[in-house]
């Protein structure tokens, strides 16, 4: 079921720059479609850019932009009620495997296969990274079937988990960066300093009670211990020795390392917490934060930024989790042809290099990866030149989506998070609180 | 003839009147009670949104809430919050009353400004005070350190999330109480209070025999408003902490939203919903049968 998300990133060539000499882009002209989008740096990048859609295709563009929260509670509505009033939306796995089952998207092998809407040379669909484009592929049985069947949604970005930390106060403090839990588990005491605004905590990372806490970022410690959710026969693993430990040391580093609050934490919190200068470290946050910590107009620490991989787990193992931001087609959409060249041209080469270059990171095609300009852009990131890029690469090439896909996952996760939580609030012992989430998770899986 | 033809008109005319007002009134009816029939239903159902098929499963949500101890956190939380934001709202809303009703020239200013709370939206008062409660950056901590107090986790913490919230809904609403009971002090005859005052009563025995036995049942009245509010609370509880950290801050409403828009369960979001509505039923109706009590009494109405 787990998959490598992403290929490594290295060695790979530049495809011809664009023409659309077999597509006619105005074939749709004088259509309307209306977008949902999440706000993120893609939509960022992609806003100034739709005028440029609409003088290539005639095609009108509106959108609404919403947080992550109202946003998918808005998308749920709409689709649910089927009055396609979004033909094209922002969307991940995640969501797309309650959306998928229900019927709500249309699968896109169809579109890219039909050559009067899709120049297959030009629109190059081997260009996107494979395990990137195979996230979106499912055949709609729960628990299995993760990177087969139709494809419901296109990439626009991936983003993995690593370690963010400050140069100058690791240095300070004498410490260097943690290879290993091991390591960091043993330096935790140590990280904490005094700044000029007050004093500058160890480690920042998000820990509310949602999915997002056991599937990506706590997520990516679990992997490297050596956790899934269900093993090769299919069995939950929520509280296996493994986890059992994981959990403990994970609560045990903040608990050491991070200051009041910490068991609340949000992603942004996280983001802008390590971004305003207040922690030596960020653990396994998400790597395209990258992007706001070293603009200097949202970041106290753009010139004191270091990246590296995440520590390796007991056994030696790095294993990191992912996740992808794309696109789908609504299948209530009543204009499915212009939504498509909308989803092609915003995924096509040029148009994701330029939104990478204004910073929608990090690229789901390997041409992007490969162009100078960008990789001029990220060269200055971290502590030493092309730091963030190596890293980056790294930690991509063990990336992995490691879930089931169920439409009702996020409930699942939502509880595993909420043991964890408990763990950290003191309430029962880790085990206990880990084996009564992996019961819930038994009869929401029975119902 | 001509008074038997005016009669029949009148007659029509008369018909056509009771048609013209029982036309809007059952569109009414059904634009209220369709849905909450329609709403009850659904809590009888197991309707996921992303599911094809809906089956009838009676009692099975209640059953299954009932089992569910976060359901009983939820409910407590649920209680203690509509009682803390009353109990502490009422007596506030008094003393700043009392205090409005004052004559002074700079009356008009503080009534004017203490109803602003009212004017923001509880989600954004929610996202504000959130800000200002982070406990490292937060203002609020920051004043904590200016007299030497340690930071405190205001939200974060599960022991002080609630009634940290809680403080939220009284810097919103605790206004709403002062004006009511403001309205309710006007409302005292002047040659009640001055034959008070002739018969030697201070400050404080105005207040406790004459104001006070005024104003129950204007306390009443914000105790109905405030109760049943309190109750459905979601929006400054959503926009702070989601209903965390753990379950500290979950309510019924929470629960309810969660089920809905983050799992698409809408047979059980609708049967929170309706435990919760039998609630504001029960303590709507009695805070009535109060109040036309308490007025019954002092106004003899």
């Amino acid at each position: 079921m787990a998959f490598a998300l992403m290929c490594s990133l290295a060695g790979l060539t530049v495809a011809p720059g664009p023409s659309w000499a077999e597509v006619n882009w105005k074939q749709a002209e004088g259509a309307s479609l209306n977008l949902l989008l999440i706000s993120h740096p893609f939509v960022d990048a992609l806003k100034p850019m739709l005028a440029d859609f609409t003088a290539k295709t005639g095609i009108k563009v509106t959108f609404e932009e919403l947080a992550e929260q109202p946003g998918f509670e808005k998308l749920l509505a709409d689709l649910s009620s089927k009055t396609g009033a979004y033909d094209v939306f922002m969307t991940s796995p995640l969501n797309n495997w309650q959306y998928a089952s229900a019927g709500w998207l249309e699968p896109l092998d169809e579109f890219i296969a039909n050559d009067k809407l899709t120049d297959p040379a030009e629109y190059d669909v081997k260009d996107f990274i494979p395990g990137i484009l195979a996230s979106g592929r499912w055949t709609l049985e729960p628990m299995k079937g993760l990177g087969e069947g139709k494809l419901w949604a296109m990439p626009i970005n991936a983003e993995s988990y690593q370690i963010a930390y400050r140069p100058s106060l690791m240095k300070k403090l004498g410490l260097e960066v943690p290879k290993t839990y091991a390591d960091l588990l043993a330096m935790a005491p140590k990280l904490k300093t005094e700044g000029p605004d007050g004093p500058i905590h160890g480690l920042i990372t998000r820990f509310d009670k949602y999915w997002d806490l056991p599937y990506l970022t706590f997520g990516t410690m679990l992997q490297s211990y050596g956790v899934e959710m269900v093993d090769a026969s299919g069995k939950l693993q929520i509280c296996s020795d493994a986890s059992v430990k994981a959990t403990e040391d994970f609560v045990k580093l903040i608990r050491t390392a991070s200051p009041e609050g910490a068991g609340a934490f949000t992603w942004d919190q996280a983001m802008q917490g390590f971004a305003s200068g207040q922690y030596v470290m960020s653990l396994n946050e998400a790597n395209l934060f990258a992007s706001v910590y070293e603009d200097p107009k949202q970041s106290k620490i753009a010139d004191d930024v270091g990246y590296a991989l995440t520590p390796l787990g007991p056994d030696g193992q790095r294993a990191a989790a992912a996740w992808v931001w794309s696109m789908s087609m609504n299948s209530a959409s009543k204009q499915k042809d212009a939504a498509w060249l909308f989803l092609e041209w915003v995924t096509s080469k040029d148009v994701m290099v330029k939104m990478h270059l204004a910073g929608n990171m990090n690229p789901v095609r390997q041409s992007a990866w490969a162009n100078p300009e960008l990789a001029a852009k990220v060269e200055s990131w971290g502590a030493e030149p092309g730091q963030y890029r190596k890293v980056t690469e790294e930690e991509s090439a063990v990336a992995a989506v490691r879930f089931p896909p169920h439409p009702e996952l996020t409930r699942m996760l939502d509880r595993w998070a909420e043991a964890v939580q408990k763990s950290y609030f003191d309430n029962g012992n880790v085990r206990e609180n880990l084996c009564a989430a992996q019961e819930a998770v038994e009869q929401m899986l029975a119902e | 003839m001509r008074s038997a033809a005016s009669g029949k008109g009148a007659l029509a005319g008369g018909r056509a009147v009771y048609i013209a007002m029982l036309a809007p009134a059952l569109c009414l009816l059904f634009l209220t009670v369709v849905p909450f029939l329609d709403g009850v239903y659904t809590s009888l159902t197991n309707e996921k949104l992303y599911a094809g098929v809906t089956r009838f499963i009676g009692f099975a949500n209640y059953l299954k809430l009932a089992q569910n101890p976060t359901f009983w956190i939820a409910l407590g939380n649920t209680l203690l919050y509509a009682g803390l934001a009353t109990l502490i709202q009422i007596p506030l809303g008094l003393a700043v009353a009392l205090l409005l009703d004052v004559p002074s020239k700079v009356q008009w200013f503080f009534r004017s400004t203490i109803a602003l709370p009212l004017l923001i939206p509880p989600v954004v008062a929610g996202l504000m005070w959130k800000t200002m409660m982070q406990p490292q950056s937060g203002v609020l901590n920051w004043l904590l350190a200016q007299v030497g107090l340690p930071p405190f986790s205001w939200l974060s913490d599960p022991q002080t999330a609630l009634v940290s919230i809680v403080l939220i809904d009284t810097w919103l609403f605790m206004p709403l109480a002062a004006i009511i009971l403001l309205a309710g002090l006007q409302s005292i005859s002047g040659e009640v209070l001055e034959a008070a005052r002739i018969d030697g009563a201070n400050a404080w025995q105005t207040i406790r025999h004459i104001k006070l036995q005024a104003l129950k049942p204007y306390i009443v009245l914000v105790a109905m408003f405030r109760i049943p509010d309190a109750l459905k609370s979601l929006e400054i509880i959503y926009a702070t902490t989601r209903g965390g950290p753990l379950n500290a801050t979950r309510t019924l409403h929470v629960m309810a939203y969660e089920e809905a828009y983050r799992w698409s369960s809408l047979g059980r979001a609708m049967a929170i919903v309706f435990i919760l509505w039998i609630l504001s039923y029960v303590f709507s109706t009695i805070l009535l049968s109060l109040w036309r009590k308490e007025e019954m009494r002092f106004h003899g109405r």
